[in-house]
């Protein structure tokens, strides 16, 4: 038990930093913050492959004069982004949301990882259940030629 | 090879792991092939929008020449909403399709051209209008608004609107006059 | 004149790689060593022809030779000497005669090395593999995306230059190279992994012998996507230096799968087993890069990298499709013969940490793959249109390099076969110590944020163990301590944590506004203050800038600007970047003054930690030089006991030395 001790005050001393690490970001957001949150998950129109938050370009800026106007009129986040899809296509958002296909992208790395797992799992028990190759006396008397030949 | 070398080998062939393992993976990845094969390119897509079949959003705006001009105060006519700008090389391409098509129409009245300009001055803009000839209204759009209420990614992009506001076409890139006739005469056959 | 030159010389590796192709197959075919030995002299016809196409292509850029239709839509009396040299690979035509110049060359290194071997069948599969791969890329060039076609009718007096984004910046002229060096590179480990498996030779160390090659190719892509990174910060303006672009992506998804078979080698080599698990790996890596080139040149995708399109697809796909079968083919008819006996006895030991390692990078490759063609492939299964950006990447990709960080930290002080957990906990107490000690004072300075905290705890975990395994060696070998590849792969972790960190820090603490400001007025951002100074026109050879004067901190002024090219569509925006050690000052001109001496909209994003990731791409860079070190020369023996038929090749073996 020893051996552990330093371990477990070194956890408890963690676990209170990042505790406290991990406030700070909530309570209600600026509408700066809003603005810009919602215009990172909304795909620039013009540019290849930015966020409206990220872009410089006319259709980008555009997009965040309008999330602006919109989150003063007090509309939720949902909304929001619901009418950038009325307007653009759903491909506009940068995180593929909604039912059906889309959950496939989130969802099949998931299921590959989970599979993975299993099928090492299932190697390891299969590793485990075949006896061990024993050292027959031949082996042996090739292990000492080797060492004695590179010495 | 020994004796254990062959236990061993023996005893895995029974399951040919690797071998399913690959034939699986390969048939995967055949099945991925063909759908590569199928897609056209991205510039291609055809123009989904999601206003295709709703009412156009509204567009008023200040016309070149000073006047004020809206949408809705072309209902009754056939309209091509088309966003354009000054630098970009597909619209000037199809200008000189957009005035054949205007000219055509000039007559009966029953179908016309509305531009938007899209991230460009009004100056770069009357100067090509002066220069490539085109004698329809053309807004701008300070700030982008009916852009994004249109949802326009770049120029150009036109919108057939119908008598009645609803739009029922939308290109993106540049059109021509033949393509819009053919679409006008379907629309007209269906009753628009 | 340069495209009679030109078209000669890729004819010349056309034809020097059939006939390469023939001379070898058959040689193969009848066990003829002389057939070999011939076939093996086609790759110099290959170099010829690669080397006749390139000097073709840059005279005719350098004579603005226009009746070449390459020259005429990428050339121009007005762009710089660099950018018309570069000018060579601005565009898809003269990428691929890059492809085929680096390919070549390491065709011929390839030749020259092995060529005492030059009989052994399985030298000889991996020569004409490579011939196959070469004849490929000359095919391309002699069809669908001929670089040396000419111009019928009138002869242009000049042309638009290259694309204006490849203009901005001297890196243009590294990053395509070095990232072609290293892509390209994978080629022959491939050819090796190919030739083993038709031979059915796996346990003469051939595979060792192509780690050295595979280590140089990783090196060298790695270099080329952190040049790539610097680049797109310092040209593309919006701050950032990764996108989960397409093309980025394509970049990415080989060395991720080249990096699983670097560390899973070591497991073949200790312990012989995974053979042919490492050997689908190769195949996996050069896959992916004909897959990479497929996805950035079809057209299919949209990316800020768009080549623009050729009917060049269906060939690359069709490639593809002739890679997979027989990547596939192989390992079906093959692969389970040549398997190795062996297991591993325990999770929690060195083998299992690879095993580990071989997941987490799968599951990364497989992540970053379908995030790039899902759109391709949602569209297919029921028309749906959806984008796939940097939100879902970072989502899906922070629990892997998470993971990964803990591994890196906990694997090199794992023993091999098994380990005590009293062992475990002696030798990481002080790399643990340390990273809690850091976290405690980020915490206190006020930085906050779960995600970013933990990669710098994992981070400097990960690291403290690397500096203590580098430690111990320095203290038992001196300098030597440091070179080789255990002590070489220590300072590339580091370099990956320095990434790692930095790239946290910059996403997490980064800040951006735009200040409207009139000539002399300051702004203030994340402690920096920036003053605009006032706005002049510069005309120069190539187009015409508005620059912004901005005095950053009262010391230097930048000069962020918006250039037009004349014979562009719209004006492309230059940043200008105070970089530090602390944190990097972005500038951008957002929008310019309307009048003279009016006020400008000047946008300022502040990122700390920036100037890391470069600092830890050249310590990745230095590591991998100083892991190839060739160090106390193992000759690698097949750990199975029984006894294995070797060639002899040469002195006995030294003594092993000894390895923590």
């Amino acid at each position: 038990m020893k051996g552990r001790l330093p371990w477990l005050l070194m956890a408890l001393v963690l676990a209170v930093a990042l505790a406290i690490g991990a406030q700070g970001h909530s309570g209600p957001r600026t509408e700066a913050q809003r603005v810009k949150h919602i215009a990172s998950e909304i795909r620039c129109p013009t540019c290849r492959n930015q966020s409206a938050a990220e872009s410089d370009a006319a259709a980008a800026k555009a997009v965040r004069d309008e999330i602006t106007r919109r989150v003063r009129a007090g509309e939720s986040d949902g909304e929001i982004v619901a009418f950038m899809v009325s307007r653009y296509g759903s491909d506009i958002l940068l995180k593929p949301e909604g039912s059906g296909v889309a959950t496939l992208v989130w969802a099949l790395p998931v299921v590959a990882v989970v599979v993975a797992l299993a099928g090492l799992a299932v190697a390891f028990r299969r590793w485990r259940a075949r006896p061990g190759v024993s050292v027959s006396d031949e082996d042996r008397a090739l292990v000492e030629r080797e060492l004695e030949s590179s010495r | 090879m020994s004796d254990v070398d062959v236990d061993v080998a023996v005893s895995r062939s029974h399951r040919h792991t690797a071998r399913w393992a690959a034939i699986s993976l390969g048939v995967v990845l055949l099945l991925f092939i063909a759908v590569l094969a199928t897609r056209k390119s991205a510039a291609d897509k055809q123009a989904e929008s999601p206003l295709l079949g709703k009412q156009a959003p509204s567009l008023t705006g200040t016309a070149l020449d000073g006047s004020q001009v809206s949408l809705s105060s072309m209902h009754g006519k056939w309209v091509v909403v088309n966003f354009m700008a000054s630098w970009c090389v597909p619209c000037q391409e199809e200008h000189p399709e957009l005035v054949k098509f205007t000219q055509r129409h000039q007559g009966a009245g029953d179908a016309g051209v509305l531009g938007v300009i899209f991230d460009d001055t009004e100056p770069n803009v009357r100067h090509f209008f002066d220069r490539e000839g085109g004698s329809w209204p053309v807004v701008s759009d300070p700030g982008g608004h009916t852009a994004l209420d249109f949802g326009v990614r770049g120029p150009p992009e036109s919108f057939l609107i119908d008598p009645n506001g609803f739009v029922v076409w939308k290109a993106i890139g540049q059109v021509n006059a033949d393509g819009l006739e053919k679409l006008l005469s379907e629309g007209k056959a269906r009753g628009g | 004149m340069s495209a009679a030159l030109g078209t000669a010389g890729v004819w010349l590796g056309l034809l020097g790689a059939a006939i390469g192709v023939a001379t070898l197959g058959l040689g193969l075919h009848r066990r003829d060593p002389k057939l070999l030995e011939a076939g093996r002299k086609y790759a110099w016809v290959i170099v010829a022809g690669a080397v006749l196409g390139v000097i073709a292509m840059e005279s005719a850029l350098l004579r603005h030779d226009f009746s070449l239709r390459y020259v005429a839509e990428n050339g121009s009396r007005q762009t710089p000497l660099l950018f018309t040299i570069t000018g060579m690979w601005s565009a898809l035509e003269g990428s691929i005669l890059l492809w085929a110049l680096v390919l070549s060359g390491y065709l011929a290194v390839m030749v020259r090395h092995f060529r005492k071997r030059a009989s052994d069948p399985l030298v000889g599969w991996a020569t004409l593999t490579v011939f196959v791969v070469a004849g490929f890329f000359f095919a391309l060039m002699a069809g669908p995306a001929n670089p040396f076609r000419v111009i019928h009718g009138a002869i242009p007096t000049n042309g638009p230059g290259p694309n204006p984004l490849l203009q901005n910046h001297p890196l243009v002229a590294f990053h395509p190279p070095m990232l072609y060096l290293g892509y390209v590179g994978f080629t022959i480990p491939f050819a090796f992994a190919v030739a083993a498996l038709v031979t059915g030779r796996l346990g003469e160390g051939w595979l060792v012998e192509t780690r050295r090659w595979t280590l140089f190719a990783w090196g060298f892509l790695t270099i080329g996507i952190v040049l790539g990174a610097w680049w797109s910060y310092e040209v593309l303006g919006w701050g950032g230096y990764w996108a989960w672009d397409p093309v980025e992506n394509a970049s990415f998804i080989p060395w991720l799968v080249a990096t699983a078979y670097l560390h899973s080698v070591m497991v073949q080599e200790r312990r012989g087993m995974l053979r042919i698990w490492n050997l689908s790996l190769l195949l996996a890596t050069f896959s992916l890069t004909i897959l990479g080139t497929f996805l950035t040149r079809s057209g299919v995708l949209e990316s800020v990298h768009s080549f623009t399109e050729s009917p060049i697809g269906p060939w690359i796909l069709t490639f593809f499709g002739l890679v997979v079968v027989t990547s596939v083919g192989l390992i079906a008819w093959r692969g389970d013969r040549l398997r190795s006996p062996g297991s591993i006895d325990s999770p929690v030991s060195r083998e299992g940490a690879f095993l580990a390692n071989n997941l987490l990078f799968a599951a990364f490759c497989f992540v970053v793959l379908l995030g790039t063609v899902f759109p391709l492939l949602a569209e297919a299964l029921n028309g749906d249109r959806l984008s796939v950006g940097g939100p879902y990447f970072n989502r899906m990709t922070t629990p892997i390099v998470l993971a990964l960080l803990f591994l890196m930290a906990v694997a090199p002080v794992l023993p091999w076969r098994k380990a005590s957990e009293e062992v475990l906990r002696r030798r990481l107490f002080w790399p643990a110590a340390a990273a809690t000690l850091v976290v405690v004072l980020c915490v206190a300075t006020g930085l906050r944020g779960l995600a970013p905290l933990a990669v710098f705890w994992l981070g400097t975990f990960a690291a403290g163990s690397a500096v203590r395994q580098l430690a111990l060696s320095a203290r038992r070998q001196g300098w030597r301590g440091l070179v080789g590849r255990a002590n070489g792969g220590m300072i590339v972790h580091i370099g990956v944590v320095i990434i790692a960190v930095a790239f946290a820090a910059s996403h997490a603490y980064g800040h951006s506004r735009e200040f409207r400001l009139s000539p002399g007025q300051s702004a203030r951002l994340s402690g920096h203050t920036v003053t605009y100074l006032g706005s002049n026109t510069v005309k120069s050879s190539n187009k015409t800038s508005v620059e912004a004067r901005v005095r950053v901190d009262g010391g230097k002024i930048y000069a962020p600007a918006v250039h037009q090219f004349p014979f562009a569509t719209q004006a492309i925006g230059s940043p200008s970047v105070k970089s530090g050690l602390h944190d990097d000052v972005y500038l951008t001109l957002a929008a310019a003054p309307e009048q003279a001496g009016g006020s400008a909209v000047i946008g300022v994003i502040v990122q700390p930690l920036i100037m890391w990731l470069w600092i830890g791409g050249a310590v990745i860079a230095l590591g991998t030089v100083l892991a190839a070190w060739p160090g106390r020369r193992r000759r690698p023996t097949a750990p199975v006991s029984a006894p294995v038929e070797v060639e002899s090749t040469g002195p006995p073996p030294e003594p092993v030395g000894v390895i923590s």
